[in-house]
């Protein structure tokens, strides 16, 4: 029934009291408007059950991504077996084509089903060798489903996962009999064999890395004073002069290092491990090259959790590795925070000054009602809109003017004339910036203003006061802001896109070289992560779970940050609901 | 206060010292330091956003701008007959190759003329030329009726001073001359480039009897095995169409040409051959005719060509006298003797009256010439063109902008011949004419393919059977034509924002109205901040949670999730029906929580329902493809109809049941006690859900009928990332934007106005509707619009699960792209300041200022709004 009638029913009603005896009239049951009641109440529950059914999905696909799951070996109608983890199951839809060709067995179960087959996602593996991770097997094709032992999963340093068994170790040009080696000393050889990549990655990565960041240093050196005094100016013949003794001093601790480099990896060489594929094909491979390996149907209850453990600590500690698509996320959690850190200290200031103009500066009247319609302007206006501004004004007219004045010797390769972690981070400065001024607004005005006289009765200039007795007051309500708007930017990815971030970042912004910290190099976030990840790796699927755990990580994140905000929050109006004199 | 010590020094001496109460400079200082900085801070936020706007025109103004046009500059070569022109797309090096084969290479800036070995005609003169669009690949005819090939291109090199040889001739502050011919022109970072021409004459090759009076030559195939093919008109009027094959021997290195030829059909008689060209993979020849008419000839099988199509052009009078194709060849820009250009495409036709099925479709009509156009010179990169007078007016055109660019005259005789060339570059142009006199025209239009109509408005682009607006800023190839139109774009944004905000709104609104009115304040308390903290749940993973799990989902179950859009209203309802029959004790028992908690088991229960019958009731309806129903290919547009009809026909006949019985009804029902006035109530809701839905067949049938269909319309073909998918995901982002607000305006409306009004007797449900939302309503009118800024903005979730197809359709079924995915998804690869660069950022400033009105409106609502509640 409409409003407008029901309207109308109720003037009849008084109407028709009149006439009446007033007891006679008993409440009409559309006035209770129960089915309006359940209309509203019913979008609301849709609303709870929609936000508890997202976060239940999440934290579910995420925190039982690194579980480890038993290998099954199915073998189909026509013999061929596949091997590999289930992953899901699914309902479809069987196409006309598809059903055309099944037995007549499979096609009476199908039909007898509404058309609809049931089918399983199994992880395979073995992307060398099938040019795909996962296979969908669909229950009428199934002769048999049995989870033998003796099959282990292997997580290579590249081609992602193996699914199969040992075929041959070879341990120092030495060949194993595999029988005879137990699961703990066949991962104990594993574990001495990733050490030694390790250091050759040390060696590769961090100290071939020092001496090429010192060459590159004495280049530019170099190039600095060849654009200042010119190449034929005996100042530059001198610096020349200078930089050649240290340059071949550098060159030769490369050699050094190479050579070192070159003897671990011809030693690593000797140890091989032969992984057979449940077809019988075999790869044989460096031992090193291997991360993880497991029999999957064999680890008793403690190991799973033992690799489950190890799984997080290898996500959270350890850089990526397969596109992305395996490893950690140690790159992306330190850019996400090191972002978000200088955001923080670009925004504080800004948001603070413009809510102490707004509550104990500025006389109320048109100004403050325009600053006040910026503030909600600069909150409203789509963040892609700051990414451009961002990467238009920071990136291309600013930072373009600072290598042209401070890093002409870079050119054109440009330094601070490209997206980077300051030009992110002061994009979202901007984003975030109305966040922090409504809510040290909102923690201005509910400092006492018996306190504020108190002081300034006292004799105490309005600086002093404002210093001294109304910012400690909100400091709190300012913190809050303060970690609402952290919130806001670690997950901001659109504008990101466009301003610095990129999906391998080869150097961190923070490092071990002078001045430690690098404004102006790109880094990886953990938003970009899951969109880059999610969408361009060779194979979505791949990908999935590390989107869930990344996921999971980033919510997690944000989530913390809002409840210890709210946490404040409340703290706060308790505080100050008692706490006036 | 800053120190307890100083205050208490200063109480002491208060007394002794007057002078000492005077407060200390270092805080006077502080203080006024303060003020200003705090001043300008606040200002700052004005600043930033009217910066941001600032900046943001300031890029995209430059779009609009007219460019520079320099100074012509003029000079003189000897007084030949010229044939060929080009010259190199640095503009170094021009060349003219007159009819005896001489060549005259000059320096362009200046005029300074290279000396170059010619072209050996042997004594002879060329009657007739035609080469390819980048003008390096030419071919002569002469009055023997032999063709000769000739390579006139220009080879380009990097190099360090070093290796530059000596005794170089300064030509201007750049450019030396070396005595090869060949000129070093100097580049940023100390290196400098060489730029030569390089020349070469093939063997003649007999193609006819007589005179050559007419010729073009096209090379196409790849760059490993170029198709060189060139059409020529003799004296009688006879056409041929020529393909040479040239094979190199591998041991002497001597190449050998053989050519094949076929003769084209005879034109009618009588008919001087104007202009003749050709398309690169030779499958069809146009003649313009000096009768007027262009001939089209199919040449797609060499060995029979066809007269595909004769067609009129111009009034009669008039003839064709230029013809030319913009590069990639779909566009042929044809010049009239009254100074017309027009260009036209080749366009699939059904009813064509033509021998292939395809027709002339004359899609741009240009500016006219002031007099006859006597030369057409097209860019090689562009769709750019020069065109020449008789008049000697040289204009600049672009050809999809419909501009004239830049309008220039020639110096000299206007009356004596001459040839024109456009750089590549689209920075100059080229005019000789026979007196020698060479005109060069420079000008600068950096943003040619913009304007107010290519941005805004219906452009006929190359390829395309009408005007459209079109989004289509880049592709792999050179003879790409631009598309840039916003409108899809906005119309992609707006699509995305109506189906988000079709299914945030009323949940958000009614959800919000529940929690402030009618739930337990526990319930409150934590739905409340649980919303809040949703409100800054990135978006990226509502994006990848749209495409990679719902999108395939949604695709599988469309039938389970169209049912849930009826099967949840009616659960919810019986729900309530059967709340309302339950004894008035029980009823007040479970009030509270528990009535809370059993509509959600309602809605659990109704979904489970809609996931198992979805099968049932997609074959029921859709045959048990929908997606095939959705696409057209079979059934009508009864089931469709059906579903849409079944909420308006249940509100008629709600109506119409008020209308009739409506209060003898009423009256009935008071006489009953509460359950059985609940009972009876559900009866009647029963009935006329029952009616509606006879009433909703009756007329589906009948208007499926009469032929009307939605497909087409709102519901078409199914792509799995569409606007369904969107809309849900994107409206789940914008639902706690919406319920906040409109929470917290609802919940600050005085509790006196609630109180009072349940004290004259009204039931909640009363208060709520005739009290708390109209006192509320601009509240919660700020609050839609808010939540539509944010969802018109919205990145990443679009960009992943809209699809990205800039089409304008309201299909739900169908992707989208709005402003800010194609933003995200180009930008980075858009070159600095180029026009793909100030497009986007002029999409960017389109939503700027859409959300800026937007949010401005919002906040003047909002400030009225708690003003008016402050005053209650």
């Amino acid at each position: 029934m409409s409003i407008a009638t029901m309207g109308k029913d109720k003037a009849e009603a008084q109407a028709a009291t009149k006439g009446r005896a007033v007891r006679k009239y008993t409440a009409d049951i559309s006035a209770v408007g129960e089915p309006w009641l359940w209309a509203l109440g019913g979008a609301l529950a849709i609303g709870i059950i929609l936000i508890a059914g997202f976060l239940f999905m999440i934290f579910w696909n995420g925190v039982a991504t690194f579980w480890p799951q038993p290998i099954h070996v199915v073998t189909l109608a026509n013999g061929q077996m596949v091997a590999g983890e289930p992953t899901r199951e699914s309902t479809y839809r069987v196409g006309p084509e598809l059903l055309a060709s099944l037995s007549p067995e499979a096609r009476a179960e199908v039909e007898g089903n509404g058309g609809y087959a049931d089918r399983v996602l199994y992880r395979t593996g073995n992307y060398d060798l099938y040019n795909e991770d996962f296979r969908w097997v669909s229950r009428f094709d199934v002769a048999s489903v049995e989870a033998p032992s003796g099959f282990y999963l292997f997580e290579r340093q590249e081609w992602g996962r193996f699914v199969g068994k040992i075929a041959g170790l070879t341990l120092d040009e030495d060949r194993k009999d595999i029988s005879s080696l137990s699961y703990d000393e066949i991962r104990r050889h594993q574990a001495e064999a990733r050490k030694r990549w390790d250091a050759i990655r040390y060696i590769e990565k961090s100290e071939i890395g020092r001496v090429n960041h010192y060459i590159e240093q004495e280049r530019l050196k170099l190039r600095k004073a060849e654009l200042r005094y010119g190449v034929d100016s005996p100042l530059y013949a001198s610096a020349a002069a200078e930089a050649e003794p240290r340059i071949a001093e550098l060159q030769r601790e490369f050699a050094a290092l190479a050579d070192r480099a070159a003897t671990l990896k011809a030693e690593d060489a000797r140890y091989r491990i032969m992984l057979e594929e449940i077809g019988g094909r075999t790869k044989e491979t460096n031992l090193s090259q291997i991360v993880r390996l497991y029999p999957a149907n064999d680890v008793s209850g403690p190991q799973k959790i033992g690799i489950y453990l190890s799984r997080w600590g290898e996500f959270l500690g350890s850089e990526p590795r397969e596109a992305n698509t395996e490893g950690g996320v140690l790159p992306a959690i330190f850019g996400t925070v090191v972002m978000t850190l200088i955001m923080v200290v670009i925004v504080a200031p800004f948001g603070v000054i413009t809510a102490l103009y707004l509550r104990e500066y500025a006389t109320q009247g048109k100004l403050v009602a325009a600053v006040r319609i910026a503030v909600n302007n600069l909150a409203g206006v789509p963040s892609i809109v700051y990414g451009v501004f961002g990467v238009g004004f920071f990136a291309y007219t600013m930072g373009a003017s600072i290598d042209q004045l401070f890093y002409p010797e870079r050119l054109p390769s440009p330094t601070f004339g490209t997206g980077g972690i300051l030009w992110a981070a002061l994009t979202l400065a901007l984003l975030t910036v109305p966040v922090v001024i409504v809510a040290s607004e909102e923690a201005l005005a509910a400092v006492p203003r018996s306190m504020r006289e108190g002081s300034l009765a006292c004799g105490a200039s309005k600086w002093q006061t404002i210093r001294y007795v109304v910012l400690p007051r909100a400091l709190p309500g300012v913190m809050t802001g303060l970690i609402l708007a952290m919130a806001r930017g670690a997950g901001e990815v659109a504008p990101l896109m466009l301003i610095g971030v990129v999906k391998l970042a080869p150097e961190l912004p923070i490092d071990a070289f002078a001045p430690f910290i690098h404004l102006e190099r790109s880094f990886m976030h953990l938003g970009f992560h899951i969109f880059d990840v999610g969408f361009q790796s060779r194979n979505s699927e791949a990908g999935k779970p590390m989107v869930f755990v990344t996921t999971l990580l980033l919510l997690f994140l944000i989530v913390a940050m809002n409840s210890s905000a709210i946490y404040i929050r409340n703290r706060l109006k308790r505080k100050f609901a008692v706490g006036q004199f | 206060m800053s120190d307890p010590a100083a205050t208490q020094s200063d109480a002491k001496s208060f007394l002794a010292h007057r002078r000492k109460k005077e407060t200390s400079a270092a805080v006077l200082i502080g203080d006024k330091v303060a003020n200003w900085v705090i001043t300008v801070g606040g200002l700052l936020v004005i600043f930033a956003v009217i910066g941001i706007l600032v900046f943001l025109v300031r890029v995209v103004m430059p779009l609009a701008g007219s460019g520079e046009i320099a100074p012509p500059i003029a000079y003189k070569l000897d007084a030949k007959p010229a044939v060929w022109l080009n010259a190199d797309e640095y503009s170094t090096i021009g060349a003219r190759i007159a009819a005896d084969g001489q060549i005259s290479a000059f320096h362009v800036p200046t005029g300074r003329q290279i000396s170059v070995p010619d072209f050996d005609f042997d004594g002879a003169a060329a009657t007739a030329v035609g080469g390819v669009l980048r003008r390096d690949q030419i071919a002569f005819g002469f009055a023997d009726g032999t063709v000769r090939f000739a390579d006139f291109g220009f080879e380009f090199s990097v190099v360090v001073p070093r290796n530059m040889p000596r005794g170089l001739q300064r030509l201007d502050e750049t450019s030396q001359l070396a005595s090869d011919g060949a000129v070093f022109t100097e580049l940023p970072r100390d290196q400098f480039r060489r730029v030569a021409l390089v020349s070469r004459l093939h063997e003649p090759q007999q193609i006819s009897e007589k005179a050559i009076v007419a010729l073009d030559y096209r090379v196409g195939g790849t760059v490993e095995r170029p198709t060189r093919s060139f059409v020529t008109f003799d004296a009688e009027g006879v056409g041929r169409l020529s393909r040479a094959e040239t094979q190199r021997n591998l041991l002497t290195g001597a190449e050998q040409t053989r050519i094949s030829t076929s003769t084209l059909p005879q034109l009618p008689a009588g008919v001087e051959v104007n202009s003749v060209v050709m398309t690169s993979s030779a499958d069809a020849v146009y003649v313009a005719g000096g009768d007027g008419n262009m001939y089209r000839f199919d040449t797609r099988n060499f060995a029979a060509p066809v007269l595909a199509e004769t067609r009129r052009i111009f009034d009669s009078g008039i003839e064709v006298t230029r013809m030319a194709f913009l590069t990639g060849e779909q566009a042929l820009v044809v010049g009239g003797s009254n100074g017309a250009v027009d260009v036209f495409f080749r366009l699939q036709q059904e009813g064509a009256r033509t021998a292939d099925g395809y027709a002339m479709e004359r899609a741009r009509v240009h500016e006219p010439n002031p007099a006859a156009i006597v030369d057409l010179a097209v860019s090689p990169r562009s769709k750019a063109l020069v065109t020449q007078d008789e008049a000697g007016n040289i204009w600049v055109r672009h050809s999809t902008s419909d501009q004239v660019l830049a309008r220039f005259e020639r110096t000299g005789n206007p009356a004596t011949a001459s040839i024109s060339m456009m750089m590549a570059r689209v920075d100059g142009a080229l005019v000789v004419s026979n007196d020698g006199t060479v005109d060069y025209f420079r000008f600068k239009f950096p943003h040619y393919e913009t304007t107010l109509k290519t941005i805004f408005g219906k452009i006929w682009y190359e390829g395309y059977s009408e005007p459209t607006y079109t989004w289509q800023s880049s592709s792999g190839t050179d003879v790409f034509e631009p598309k840039f139109s916003l409108i899809p774009l906005i119309f992609g944004t707006m699509k995305a924002t109506v189906y988000a905000l079709l299914f945030a709104v009323p949940i958000a609104l009614m959800g919000a109205i529940y929690t402030s009115e009618f739930v337990h304040r526990r319930v409150r308390a934590t739905v409340k901040p649980v919303m809040e903290m949703m409100e800054s749940l990135p978006t990226v993973v509502l994006g990848f949670v749209a495409a990679l799990i719902l999108a395939p989902i949604v695709e599988t179950w469309i039938g389970a999730v169209l049912l849930a859009f009826i099967a949840l209203p009616l659960g919810l309802m019986l729900g309530a029906f059967t709340w309302q029959s339950l004894p008035v004790n029980v009823a007040l028992r479970l009030d509270g929580i528990p009535k809370f908690v059993l509509m959600f088991a309602v809605i659990l229960l109704t979904g489970y329902f809609a996931y198992k019958a979805g099968p049932v009731f997609e074959t029921v309806l859709f045959a048990g493809d929908f997606k095939a129903w959705v696409n057209g290919d079979f059934g009508t547009g009864f089931p469709m109809l059906f579903i849409v009809l079944l909420p308006l026909s249940f509100m008629f006949v709600t109506w119409a049941f008020n209308r009739a019985v409506g209060h003898k009804y009423r009256e009935r029902e008071r006489e009953l006690d509460r359950a059985a006035a609940g009972r009876l109530d559900f009866m009647r809701w029963g009935l006329l859900i029952a009616a509606a839905t006879v009433t909703s067949l009756i007329v589906a049938s009948l208007l499926s009928a009469t032929g009307f269909d939605l497909r087409g319309g709102v519901f078409d073909t199914y792509v799995q990332r569409n606007a369904l998918v969107v809309g849900f995901v994107m409206g789940f982002a914008v639902i706690p934007n919406i319920y906040t607000l409109a929470e917290d305006a609802m919940n600050s409306v005085p509790s006196h106005l609630r109180a009072a009004s349940l004290a004259t007797g009204a039931t909640p449900w009363q208060t709520a509707m005739w009290v708390v939302i109209p006192t509320a309503m601009s509240g919660i009118f700020a609050a839609v619009m808010i939540g539509m800024g944010r969802a018109v903005g919205e990145t990443m979730i679009v960009v992943m699960a809209a699809g990205n197809t800039p089409v304008l359709d309201w299909n739900i079924f169908n992707g989208l792209r709005t402003l800010s995915a194609n933003i995200a998804v180009e930008l980075p690869e858009a070159v600095v300041n180029g026009s793909l660069y100030r497009m986007l950022f002029l999409a960017a400033l389109t939503l700027f200022v859409m959300t800026f009105v937007i949010n401005t409106v919002a906040e003047i609502i909002r400030q009225r709004f708690r003003k008016r509640a402050f005053q209650l």
